[in-house]
């Protein structure tokens, strides 16, 4: 801004301010009117959703599935989206740098004398842009399932190859309905419209690598390796 | 010998210009000879009496506390200076998040007499919070909820000042003071959600640490000083209480100082959709 | 003769126009109180400071103490097909929160590592459960015989090498020994994709190829 329109902001400012109201009561009833319903939905939500203690901290675990508070699901979504290994920093570091950055130039960024947002389509869409991709990181990341469960409705009879599969680690490389990683193998969900039910088997026991061979299994416990099967060809 | 009379008791001289009256107009009244009038009028004297004597201690001790600090005519330039016109609900967001943080600190505090920072009580002092101590649930909920409602009011606050494009001259420094603010917000509850030292809370602080030694040279150290160490020992939780409890909130009291003391120096902008009538014809002026 | 005519500077300060200068001050002693002013005032400061920041800085600079040899079981317990779960401790004295598990398996040919170099390699491979993306604890799943992460996909195959998701180098290990039958576990170690052996890093630090030296060895460690 040059000082001429410094000037014109200051001047129409305070003609602006000189019309205003004074700040008690009119300011200070807006204001404690708000940290009342603030205070109120703080308790409602402390009444209603408590404040539980999960399991005492145990770093022996292997079962657990670790998950951060919700306004870190964005950050934790891409964490998970961004897989090669030479650029995991970028995610961990270097988004959050480089937006903390950017966010505290901001004013020296934009530098448009231009306040009303009608006039100011840059600024608008970019800020649009970033809510939208906050908001659909937070929700894919709140989404995320444990790799340990496939959550995908099933009738009765394939439980039991539900089961098998859960356990058998497929999620650490399929996605399975919402659960399971969507890499480095295909995805699963329709995987009995696309294979029929002995080529899903055969796959099974003489894979492409990296997908390990469950040969192992089909011979120490055949039933449950036909489960396996007869689950994943009903996946339509 | 008569002592002098009780301040009060004493009658106020009566102002320059006025005829002394005992009690009012209703006097003339009285003086015409109605005895109903003149029981009306005693009344209302006495009713006078009480309320300059009720109100006589207050004013006194505040004009005290002027006469030494100066304090008046500041506080009547905060309290009934003008806010522009068009001020709306959304510049509450501000003060609700100031609101929220307070309600933070105080039931932070509460919930600190019963906290124990050890790697082998921690989980059991909070335990023995929502159990056994009284309201302590609700108050370790508050907390907890809180912190939820408060980063959700910073960053609605963030984007009403975004979208007023209030962050411009002459309100930089603030904008700037504020993102800081919401850093360190993002530093307490990372802090914070380590201390109940439960499942989620262990395995949430070494994922976020390990993040820390991401970065290339400097990550591993950072993440050394988090921990304490190479290894999550006793130190690293009480290196993190006494951020969460300490260091962090100090800095964040400094910053809403200077980010009020801003505030209230240069003002609130007034809707960017508000147009001052007289600002155009001066800007045809001066043309 | 003098030069009269080279006017010579007032000592005063009052007449420099100095700010907060008062009669009869002259430039020097305002100069000696000045500097004396900020030399003192910086000693304080520094006395106060550096302490301070010694103390908070301290931890990153000494070495952490860790465990010895800690036994695990007898050699018939294991085997080198399967991994078998074992909790060991890492950091003493704070419970719970000081142990981890480790997966315990014997060595075979293909386990060696470049860094044996001729000498005898490890009896056994003890592996960490801490995932080598961001730390989350990996699980070994039988049937499939990969190492699974439950935070954000990474898995590793038997050897605990990376074969899917972001993990930036294989599976920290625990050096082996055995010792009247029994098998021991001592300090972890950490490897590049070559099975190469470094001192132990923080999990997301690479060490293949010139990556090794943005994440170099730390005085904790």
């Amino acid at each position: 801004m040059n000082k001429q329109e410094k000037e014109r902001y200051l001047r129409e400012y305070s003609i602006l301010k000189s019309q205003g109201k004074p700040f008690f009561p009119y300011a200070v009833f807006k204001d404690g009117t708000m940290a009342c319903i603030t205070l109120a939905v703080i308790i409602v939500l402390s009444i209603v959703l408590g404040a539980e203690l999960g399991p005492k901290a145990d770093p022996t675990t292997t079962s657990y599935t670790p998950r951060p508070e919700w306004y870190f699901f964005f950050l934790f979504e891409l964490l998970r989206v961004i897989k090669p290994p030479s650029v995991v920093f970028i995610a961990t570091i270097g988004v959050p740098t480089v937006c903390m950055v950017l966010l505290i130039l901001l004013p020296f960024i934009d530098r448009n004398p231009e306040r009303r947002p009608a006039r100011r389509p840059i600024a608008m869409v970019t800020a649009v842009t970033v809510i939208a991709l906050m908001t659909y990181l937070t929700v894919e990341g709140a989404l995320a399932g444990a790799p340990g469960k496939i959550t995908l409705k099933t009738p009765p009879q394939y439980t039991a190859g539900k089961l098998v599969a859960a356990e058998s680690g497929c999620q650490g490389c399929h996605k399975i309905g919402e659960n399971g990683n969507a890499g480095p193998g295909p995805n699963l969900t329709h995987i009995g419209a696309r294979l029929p039910r002995n080529a899903i088997a055969r796959t099974l026991v003489n894979p492409t690598s990296p997908m390990p061979s469950f040969v192992a299994l089909q011979k120490s416990n055949p039933q449950k390796f036909n489960q396996l099967v007869n689950f994943l060809a009903q996946l339509k | 010998m008569k002592l002098p009379t009780p301040p009060g008791l004493r009658r106020k001289p009566p102002r320059p210009g006025t005829t002394p009256t005992r009690n009012g107009a209703k006097v003339n009244g009285a003086a015409n000879g109605d005895p109903k009038a003149l029981k009306q009028a005693q009344k209302q004297a006495k009713r006078d009496t009480r309320k300059e004597q009720a109100l006589e201690v207050p004013i006194a001790t505040l004009s005290w506390l002027d006469e030494r600090t100066g304090g008046g005519p500041f506080l009547r330039a905060f309290l009934f200076r003008k806010v522009p016109k068009g001020t709306n609900w959304y510049y509450t967001l501000g003060s609700a998040t100031l609101f929220a943080f307070v309600n933070q600190a105080v039931t932070g505090v509460f919930l600190a007499m019963y906290y124990n920072p050890s790697t082998t009580q921690a989980y059991g002092s909070v335990h023995h919070i929502i159990n056994d101590v009284f309201l302590g649930e609700f108050v370790r909920g508050m907390h907890k909820w809180g912190s939820t409602v408060m980063v959700v009011l910073v960053f609605l606050h963030m984007g009403r000042t975004f979208f007023f494009g209030a962050y411009k001259y002459p309100r930089e420094l603030n904008w700037i003071i504020g993102v800081v603010l919401l850093i360190l917000t993002m530093a307490m509850s990372f802090t914070g959600y380590l201390l109940p030292f439960d499942q989620r809370a262990f395995w949430a602080t070494v994922v976020g640490v390990n993040i820390n030694a991401s970065g290339p040279i400097v990550g591993p150290y950072l993440a050394d000083f988090l921990r304490g160490g190479a290894e999550f020992t006793s130190t690293t939780l009480s290196r993190f209480y006494a951020i969460h409890m300490l260091l962090i909130p100090g800095l964040i009291i400094a910053l809403i100082g200077a980010h009020l003391f801003l505030v209230s120096k240069l003002g609130t902008t007034a809707p960017p959709w508000l147009k001052a009538e007289k600002a155009r014809e001066l800007a045809e002026e001066e043309i | 003769m003098a030069d009269s005519s080279k006017k010579k500077r007032s000592p005063y300060t009052k007449d420099r126009g100095t700010l907060g200068a008062f009669e009869g001050e002259t430039v020097t002693r305002r100069r000696f109180i000045t500097a004396g002013a900020l030399t003192a005032g910086g000693v304080a400061t520094a006395a106060v400071a550096l302490p301070a920041l010694g103390f908070a800085l301290g931890p990153i600079f000494e070495k952490t103490v860790r465990e010895g040899w800690q036994d695990v079981g007898p050699e018939a317990d294991f085997n080198p097909v399967t991994y078998v779960p074992k909790v060991i401790t890492l950091v003493a004295d704070i419970g719970e929160a000081g142990k981890t598990t480790i997966y315990v398996r014997k060595a075979v040919a293909a386990d060696r590592s470049p860094s044996d170099k001729g000498k005898t390699p490890l009896p056994y491979v003890a592996i960490s459960t801490r995932c080598a993306h961001l730390g989350c604890p990996v699980r070994y799943v039988q049937a499939a015989q990969r190492f699974i992460c439950p935070c954000h996909g990474g898995v590793y195959d038997r050897q605990g090498k990376v074969v899917g998701g972001p993990p930036v180098r294989p599976l920290d290990r625990f050096y082996t020994r055995v010792v009247n039958g029994r098998v021991q576990v001592g300090q972890r170690f950490s490897l590049n994709s070559k099975l190469e052996r470094f001192h132990p890093r923080d999990p997301s630090n690479h060490l293949d190829g010139l990556w090794q030296y943005l994440y170099p060895r730390r005085p904790t460690t």
